[in-house]
């Protein structure tokens, strides 16, 4: 079993690379299309800005392929890779792939919150599932965002925090998971949740 | 119910070593990093801060090795500063497995550095480490480890690189630093109140009280701390335990 790491040329990819192979599992670097047939499981890392990494993507090649793989592997999304999967975003006006229709928006300007949201935030799981296993509810992973999903169907929505405003803070649906916080920086809770995703057979 | 307080141990480095000084002079050795960092972790810090002290100075990039080390053994969020002068340095650290480098000297020498950093790599990347020093009613601040002084106040300073694009703010009094008689909680949060992005105060941590003055009176979201957590005075765990003890939301 392969995990594709996807390099859109500015994230923090490796801190994911590094998490996975110290729990003993064999990972790629997306680069390029071709690889993409080479893995059996997907992550989509969260840093840097949707703009940027869209139109990487389609400089290398990987925004269509990656679209049809998107659909059949277990994919795990982080942050900007759940961001990826929604239509619009406040960001820039940018365009992600468009699977889900509710917006990615700031969070509200009046909040007496710092912005990004950054630091360790508890989870509250919403409904049960594999890559929850043996994560106790409202643990704290660790967060760093500006954007945000606000609504959601309440069927895939899995999780739920608090920062000013409550927002969703994990999806899911049939093969797609994807999270708000960095599971590759939240210790030893983040580490069960990778090695939920890579026991992972939805 | 909110985002926790973060308790994050600075590490120092100077040729590969932790290192600790007083008021930014008197360096003594102060073990290896990898152990140190694999300790911090193991007691719950939230994230680790990790200086090369000398890398501005002696223009050279921070220890790009060390860096690697220490982030293959520690799965939480790790702050690297040191030399970074241009968007090439923060590629690299990234690489080597830092989440956010920190940006000090360079940012005074060229400010449109950290708009440009916070473009390509995000906001949430970027912090601004600000060394200040009191002078009479007024802070101004310091580059190059502290050794040369410019003309920007220090207040004055903060506005300009949140408005840049900073994602957070590492502040450092040096009257304090390395004392243990606490944090300038005055200067502290006289400048959270006008921030929008999160504030780090550092230097003059001695004790668990000051921790808790650092946020209850210094309006802090995190502190930073070196000395006390180096010498074993007080473990990370006993500062959250007071801090919780006090009703501040802690990762316990």
């Amino acid at each position: 079993m392969k995990v594709g790491i996807i390099d859109y040329g500015a994230s923090n990819l490796y801190s994911i690379d590094r998490s996975l192979r110290y729990l003993g599992a064999n990972t790629l670097i997306i680069d390029e299309p071709s690889k993409l047939k080479e893995v059996d499981k997907l992550i989509f890392p969260g840093q840097g800005s949707l703009g940027s990494a869209m139109s990487h993507l389609k400089k290398i090649e990987l925004f269509e392929d990656l679209r049809i793989h998107l659909k059949e592997k277990p994919f795990l999304g982080i942050c900007l890779g759940l961001q990826v999967l929604f239509s619009k975003s406040e960001e820039g006006d940018t365009q992600g792939y468009g699977f889900y229709k509710n917006e990615i928006s700031m969070f509200p300007p009046d909040l007496p919150i710092k912005v990004p949201h950054m630091g360790w935030n508890k989870v509250l799981i919403k409904q049960d599932h594999d890559l929850f296993t043996n994560i106790e509810n409202d643990t704290r992973f660790y967060f760093v965002h500006s954007y945000l999903l606000k609504d959601f169907d309440e069927e895939k929505s899995f999780s739920t925090t608090h920062h000013g405003i409550e927002f969703i803070s994990s999806i899911g649906d049939e093969n797609i998971f994807a999270t708000q916080f960095h599971p590759e920086k939240s210790g030893e809770a983040g580490l069960k949740f990778f090695d939920n995703f890579l026991k992972w057979n939805p | 119910m909110t985002v926790a307080v973060r308790i994050i141990p600075c590490l120092d480095i100077r040729a590969g070593r932790v290192v600790k000084g007083v008021n930014f002079e008197n360096i003594i050795d102060a073990g290896d990093p990898v152990e140190t960092a694999e300790r911090y972790n193991a007691e719950g810090a939230d994230e680790l801060c990790f200086l090369d002290i000398d890398a501005s100075y002696e223009n050279r990039s921070a220890t790009l090795s060390t860096v690697e080390a220490v982030a293959s053994q520690v799965f939480i969020p790790l702050t690297v500063g040191g030399g970074v002068s241009k968007l090439q340095d923060i590629e690299r650290l990234l690489e080597k497995g830092a989440d956010k480098v920190s940006i000090n000297t360079s940012a005074i020498l060229d400010p449109s550095l950290v708009g440009n950093a916070a473009k390509k790599f995000g906001s949430q990347c970027i912090v601004v480490a600000v060394d200040s020093k009191r002078e009479g009613e007024k802070s101004y601040v310091y580059t190059h480890g502290g050794k040369n002084k410019t003309a920007f106040e220090t207040s004055a300073w903060i506005k300009i690189v949140e408005g840049e694009g900073a994602g957070e703010i590492l502040l450092t009094s040096m009257d304090r630093d390395g004392t243990k008689i606490g944090f300038d909680n005055e200067l502290t949060s006289s400048i959270a109140k006008d921030l929008s992005i999160p504030l780090i105060t550092s230097g003059g941590a001695g004790c668990i009280d000051h921790m808790i003055e650092g946020i209850t009176d210094g309006k802090a979201d995190a502190v930073l701390a070196a000395s006390i957590f180096h010498q074993k005075e007080i473990t990370i765990a006993e500062v959250k335990n007071g801090l919780a003890s006090k009703g501040i939301e802690v990762r316990l």
